[in-house]
């Protein structure tokens, strides 16, 4: 078990620089994850952690040692990768202990702690099963059982689970979460999916174009985004926003003039330039019943019945879009006026360039 | 669904179907049909004049059994043998190690290089003709069949290359990367990795260069002189005498001669064809 940190690590292909500069410290058997659209280098970050890509500049160390220029088999690292990459003339035991059988390990060794890894991952009645025979999930298990036998200091996963179908992908998403528990080893974890991120890391990195947006833990990132990519990114359906003029009130207030309704933000520290600026609001906290601070009508547009939710999409007063959680019972139609209420405390104040001014973090 | 399946085309598009496909087979036929008939005529048909006709008689024993009894043909049999199978084996294994380098490390120069070996199978060899006959003689290698193989092996290795590299090409480069995180070393995972995925391009590229080498004429007759390094191809020859030639009999060895690649061919048929469309497509 090992931490990971990584200093002013950055990435160039010829020209193209894919990773340009990062800092972080992954901590011993902490779940990290890597989130981002695709194309923002989070799995070339990966593979340079699993020295697949070389390291441009900057410095990788794994457990306190060094790696920055080590081979990635020195590494003990173990990866997972996206299509399990499982050698198709192995059977599902040989896959497991192959690694084990080429750096020299006894006979003995490798039976046990295959034996072992099938055990935990419930695999026994498939050890003599060529990959071509398995399902998807029972692949998947294979390749991390590969990389359990090694017991390596750290664990990287290349979206693990972007293969499989949606119940399976929800099924091994806690098995996922149990298997951290039980090794207590370090993961690091690439996806694209944010659900994913959000329910299994201890720390999530959200990674856009080759630059960190910001580090923290799911509750955090979602609470207090440190920018509009990050407040877009994290949460689903998406935050909305709306581009609003804002005056500094008295006592550390922000006015905000919303469409048809003004609502009074508290500062706090903050000093509030005024001017134009960019209001955010997660859909699940405006009130579709009208309680709250300030009061705006809308007219619905559309509406998604989800049953144990509704999703309406609304267009306000100047013609801008939100989009509002409301409960599964909530009965407006398409065409319909709706009140909606919004709560002052769970607003977000972003700058022109993007950063946040306040962020309303309902937990305070 | 595209084409049309024949059974629901018109009553008159069948018929015709019917009647060209047997004929056309037939003309693709011929020249075969035309050496094996010829290989069971007896000798007076040819000297009357009767190349394409129906045979006077059928003397295919008595051919054959010529052929064997008035043509050191065992022997050539056996010199295409040592001149095939190792240049079949050096070929396919250079090949495997040259594919595989080209296909899974990135150097400088790793495209230029495959290039050269794609650009030496554009090379007319009738231009090598006079230069490599004169390397063999300095070599003292002319004259013998290790001549041959050695040439052989270097001018089909290109091609082999090619197809080898193509194919490795086509392999998922995860399972490369993930031996690679696990500790594998580089020649081990060539070796158990990549060589047993390999098995379906070396039978294909074994069956054809078996195919080209044993059937290889130009060589045989550039490099070799004496009977005791002739391959089956070029000793066909002295089957005619000195001032007849005898068709009947050359054709009867011929046919004996192509036994051995149409052998393999079927052996090898269910790899071949795999092997074939395997390099090509992913999956």
């Amino acid at each position: 078990m090992a931490d990971v940190s990584l200093r002013d690590v950055k990435k160039q292909f010829g020209a193209l620089s894919v990773i340009k500069g990062v800092d972080l410290d992954v901590k011993d058997g902490e779940f990290c994850v890597f989130v981002g659209p695709s194309g923002c280098g989070k799995s070339t970050l990966l593979r340079m952690i699993a020295g697949l890509e070389d390291i441009t500049s900057g410095a990788l160390s794994i457990g306190g040692k060094d790696m920055t220029s080590v081979g990635p088999s020195e590494r003990g690292v173990a990866m997972v990768f996206q299509s399990y990459a499982l050698y198709p003339h192995m059977t599902v035991a040989e896959n497991i202990g192959f690694g084990l059988k080429m750096t020299g390990h006894s006979k003995a060794m490798i039976a046990e702690r295959t034996a072992a890894a099938a055990k935990l991952l419930q695999l026994e009645p498939l050890l003599q099963r060529k990959p071509g025979q398995l399902s998807g999930g029972q692949r998947q298990r294979v390749a991390i059982g590969r990389a359990i036998v090694r017991n390596p200091q750290v664990f990287l996963f290349d979206e693990p689970l972007s293969n499989l179908d949606a119940a399976l992908r929800v099924q091994m998403r806690t098995e996922l979460s149990k298997l951290h528990q039980d090794l207590k080893a370090t993961m690091i974890y690439v996806t694209h999916d944010q659900v994913e991120a959000m329910t299994m890391a201890d720390k999530i990195v959200v990674l856009s174009a080759g630059k960190i947006e910001q580090v923290g833990s799911p509750l955090e990132l979602y609470h207090r985004p440190n920018n509009l990519f990050v407040a877009g990114f994290i949460g689903s359906p998406k935050m909305n926003f709306l581009t609003v003029n804002v005056t500094a009130g008295e006592g550390g207030k922000a006015v905000v003039s919303l469409p048809g309704a003004t609502v009074v933000l508290d500062a706090g520290a903050t000093t509030i330039a005024g001017g134009e600026m960019t209001f955010g609001l997660r859909p699940e906290h405006v009130d579709a019943k009208g309680k709250g601070d300030a009061q705006i009508q809308a007219t619905v547009k559309l509406a998604e019945y989800l049953g144990s939710e509704t999703l309406f999409f609304v267009t306000l007063a100047d013609g801008s879009e939100m989009a509002v959680k409301a409960d599964g019972l909530a009965s407006q139609r398409p065409g319909d006026t709706i009140t909606l209420g919004i709560n002052a405390k769970a607003c977000h104040l972003f700058n022109t360039d993007g950063t946040a001014v306040i962020n309303g973090d309902l937990t305070r | 669904m595209f084409p049309t399946p024949i059974q629901k085309a018109s009553p008159f598009v069948q018929a015709g179907y019917k009647l060209l496909l047997p004929l056309a087979l037939f003309l693709w036929l011929l020249p075969l049909i035309g050496v094996a008939v010829t290989s069971v005529r007896p000798a007076g048909d040819l000297a009357a004049g009767n190349y394409f006709g129906i045979p006077s008689g059928f003397a295919g024993v008595e051919n054959y059994t010529a052929v064997f009894r008035d043509s050191p043909i065992g022997l050539y049999i056996l010199n295409s043998f040592k001149v095939t199978i190792p240049t079949v084996i050096g070929a396919v294994a250079l090949s495997c190690l040259t594919g595989f380098a080209l296909a899974v490390y990135k150097f400088k120069g790793n495209l230029i290089l495959f290039f050269m070996f794609v650009a030496g199978n554009f090379i007319p060899f009738q231009i090598l003709m006079v230069p490599v006959r004169d390397l063999t003689l300095k070599l003292g290698l002319y004259d013998t069949t290790m001549g041959l193989v050695l040439f052989h092996v270097a001018f089909q290795t290109g091609f082999c290359t090619l197809f080898m590299r193509n194919f490795i090409k086509g392999l998922p480069f995860a399972l490369i990367e993930s031996a690679r995180v696990e500790g594998v070393s580089e020649w081990r995972i060539f070796r158990y990795i990549v060589l047993p995925l390999m098995r379906p391009a070396i039978a294909a590229l074994s069956v054809l260069i078996f195919t080209f080498v044993w059937n290889d004429y130009f060589w045989a007759t550039v490099l070799v002189q004496g009977q005791h390094a002739m391959p089956v191809t070029a000793g066909l020859n002295s089957l005619n005498g000195q001032w007849v030639a005898a068709w009947h009999l050359v054709s009867a060895g011929s046919i004996v001669a192509a036994l051995p690649p149409v052998a393999m061919f079927f052996l090898m048929q269910r790899h071949f064809i795999a092997g074939l469309t395997l390099g090509a497509t992913k999956g």
